[in-house]
């Protein structure tokens, strides 16, 4: 009975010292020095792209795309009002731009090398085809009459062709064929939603989309129901303060470019945060201004910052 | 085991200490009544007493429940700092705290409008009505028009706004639609016939109308959308009912087709809206006292959406001075240049700003290229116009930190 006493007073006074230990913690430790977004380490620059002598330097690139059969980077330079595209090391290969052109930024390539191009310019998608020389409006067709007019944002592009078109003004999505034939609608119903400023989908069909002044990421399934949403603006660790664009890793993971915050915030498939990537700075590496984010199949991640493109790698183990 | 026989009372009493902060500090026994003793010599403070409302410590002689009689760090020999003192009696949590708080409350400024002794005037405040308003709010800005609302001229000001803290813009006591129907009941035949037989009840009134004053009629705003000045209202609405005759956007641009072209740029503001267009966003389509009908004054209408910048100019330690006309610096509708700059990299050395900046001092320009990004340089690459905890609103220390950024020592 005394040997009992004994270990229920020992593990009483365990308890009582764990008590005393967590009140001191939550008393003594500021907030501030509570670290909830981990910077992470191993991530290597791959290139810095902002122009040279030959092609000229770039001027507010806005959106890029890169295409895994021919391997080749597709940068929209719009305040050149052209398309430059770069070899897999990065090279600077040739540029397009075109009458029909006005501002180009956002881009889509297919399987068949035809881009499809936000034009803001004209409040237009253009559709290209290099082989056939043929550049012109890509009119939809069949498309369900919003209250707003049709005002396109970024196009995401997946594994069958489809177009994924931002409707901003009618805060939905649109899906489409090659062809410009309407599929369906993706919207959400929300009270807090502003409107959907990017878009990705991932090879299951699954669709992501980032509502920058709500700060939050919608991720719906093939079907456009929404699976699953996460983020918030808050003035706290570990939120967004100007969420604008995300992509999508190979391993599920969820990449959001923080313009405000200089960085890029990394979640997981279920929308828990990981860590960051980049501080805020304009020295190879940091990010000043990041507004557009891709990442390849190979893992690389091409960051658009201010007057330059940044190219990540992650070194995993 | 042992070591823990002996922290486990240190704890205990550390747990006491700790509890013991904030419930009051008891001194060694006095040979007087506290407030006789202190009135020995502060004798002026008896005469505190003989005003008509006097705080309850002061009535009860508790001077050391507020002054601690030996030393302080404070002021005052105060036993706290600023509202720390007073919230050891009067609960934060109830009326101080909110979405709004009041400018001195969020300060910790509570003697700004209250006396901590006596005072003549109601809640010990140390000036009536709304002349104690007026110390900080501008007498001319709120009542100098023509016609002023009777409540304000009454100085009744708080019978709108909460002092202290709220969660509605404003500070205002009650949301604007029921505060308004509170004393003007949304019907009658006056009503009606002011309002051209729109059924307007339920909206925002200050939408058209100042809550103070007014060289208009009515309390009407200063400036008016052509059709509503008009009164034809029929131009947007259908007859007598408050929907619109086109959907969205259309109805803007069915008159500034041409704003369309500001909006088609690289950087574009035209976002949806949550009214009847996108437009409603930041305009008002009736009548406002703000420039370009806007809905309100124009930082507020941008850090509407932008919170996050506006969070970031007040942490900000030095900012650029006169901050507050966004579109100074910013075009509202869309821009080429970045950040929807007015004149891009020139945007700072614009004629009625730093004119002659960049001409005599560090380099900038095109052709002058910042060895860390590889971009040419311009004013931002120093300074952070939005605000920096540095002097100058520089983005680094000014005698080392700056320079070597670049300049390798």
């Amino acid at each position: 009975m005394r040997y009992n006493r004994k270990i229920i007073s020992r593990k009483l006074k365990i308890k009582m010292l764990f008590i005393c230990i967590m009140y001191f913690a939550l008393c003594v430790l500021p907030f501030d020095t509570v670290s909830f977004a981990e910077e992470r380490a191993g991530v290597k620059t791959v290139a810095v792209i902002n122009g040279d002598e030959v092609m000229g330097m770039l001027k507010q690139p806005s959106g890029l795309f890169f295409d895994e059969i021919k391997k080749r980077l597709y940068v929209a330079d719009s305040g050149n009002n052209r398309l430059v595209s770069f070899d897999s090391e990065f090279k600077y290969l040739a540029e397009l731009s075109n009458e029909n052109i006005a501002i180009p930024v956002s881009l889509v390539r297919d399987k068949q090398g035809r881009f499809f191009i936000l034009d803001r310019g004209k409040a237009d998608i253009v559709f290209i085809d290099l082989e056939k020389k043929i550049v012109k409006s890509f009119p939809l067709t069949g498309v369900p009459i919003g209250k707003e007019q049709f005002l396109p944002g970024r196009i995401a592009i997946d594994k069958a062709d489809r177009l994924y078109i931002i409707d901003k003004l009618n805060k939905r999505l649109l899906v489409v064929e090659q062809t410009g034939v309407f599929v369906k609608e993706i919207t959400v119903k929300d009270k807090s939603f502003w409107g959907f400023t990017d878009v990705r989908v991932n090879d299951k069909g699954e669709i992501y989309a980032i509502d920058t002044l709500g700060g939050v990421v919608y991720v719906f399934d093939d079907k456009g129901v929404v699976i699953s949403k996460f983020g918030s603006r808050e003035d706290k660790k570990g939120t967004f303060r100007f969420p604008v664009s995300l992509a999508l890793d190979k391993n599920g993971l969820i990449y959001v470019a923080d313009q405000h915050a200089g960085k890029i915030f990394v979640f997981d498939k279920k929308g828990n945060f990981q860590y960051t990537i980049a501080k805020p700075g304009v020295k190879t590496g940091e990010l000043s201004s990041p507004s557009y984010i891709f990442i390849d199949k190979d893992g690389k991640l091409y960051i658009i910052d201010a007057n330059r493109v940044q190219v990540f790698k992650e070194e995993r183990e | 085991m042992k070591a823990a026989k002996h922290i486990i009372p240190i704890l205990i009493v550390g747990l006491i200490i700790s509890f013991g902060i904030g419930k009051g500090i008891s001194y060694a026994k006095v040979k007087k009544d506290t407030s006789d003793l202190c009135m020995e010599c502060h004798s002026k403070m008896r005469d505190l007493a003989t005003k008509a409302r006097v705080h309850q410590p002061v009535k009860d002689g508790r001077c050391t429940e507020c002054h601690n009689p030996h030393a302080s760090k404070q002021k005052g020999l105060l036993a706290y700092i600023d509202s720390a003192l007073c919230y050891n009696c009067h609960d934060q949590k109830k009326g101080f705290t909110g979405v709004i708080v009041h400018k001195p409350i969020a300060e910790g400024n509570c003697l700004v409008c209250h006396d901590a002794h006596s005072s003549n005037n109601r809640s010990l405040l140390k000036k009536t009505g709304a002349e104690g308003c007026f110390s900080c709010h501008s007498k001319e800005t709120v009542i100098a028009k023509k016609n002023v609302h009777p409540e304000v001229k009454k100085g009744n000001c708080t019978g709108c706004h909460n002092p202290h803290a709220s969660d509605r813009d404003g500070l205002l006591t009650k949301d604007k639609k029921s505060l308004c129907a509170g004393c003007h009941p949304e019907k009658g035949e006056a009503f009606t016939k002011a309002h051209m037989g729109y059924k307007v009840a339920g909206t925002d009134c200050l939408g058209c109308h100042s809550p103070h004053s007014s060289e208009r009629k009515g309390l009407m705003k200063a400036s008016l959308h052509k059709p509503f000045a008009e009164n034809k209202c029929t131009s947007c609405h259908p007859a007598g009912s408050t929907g619109i005759v086109k959907s969205g956007i259309n109805l803007c641009l069915g008159c500034h087709k041409v704003s369309m072209t500001g909006f088609n740029k690289i950087s574009s503001h035209l976002i949806p809206g949550r009214a009847d267009s996108p437009c409603d966003s930041c305009h008002n389509p009736h009548a406002s006292d703000e420039k370009h009908l806007l809905k309100d004054k124009e930082a507020r209408v941008c850090y509407g959406c932008h919170n996050d910048t506006k969070e970031y100019v007040a942490k900000s330690d030095h900012k650029h001075p006169k901050l507050g006309a966004c579109s100074d610096c910013h075009v509202s509708h869309g821009s080429n240049n970045q950040y929807f700059l007015v004149k891009g990299n020139d945007t700072c050395s614009q004629e009625a700003c730093h004119a002659t900046q960049g001409k005599f001092t560090h380099p900038v320009g095109e052709k002058i290229i910042d060895p860390r990004s590889k971009t040419p340089m311009d004013c931002s690459t120093c300074h952070n116009p939005m605000g920096s905890p540095e002097n100058s609103i520089l983005r680094f220390e000014k005698d080392r930190e700056l320079c070597i950024q670049c300049h390798q020592m």
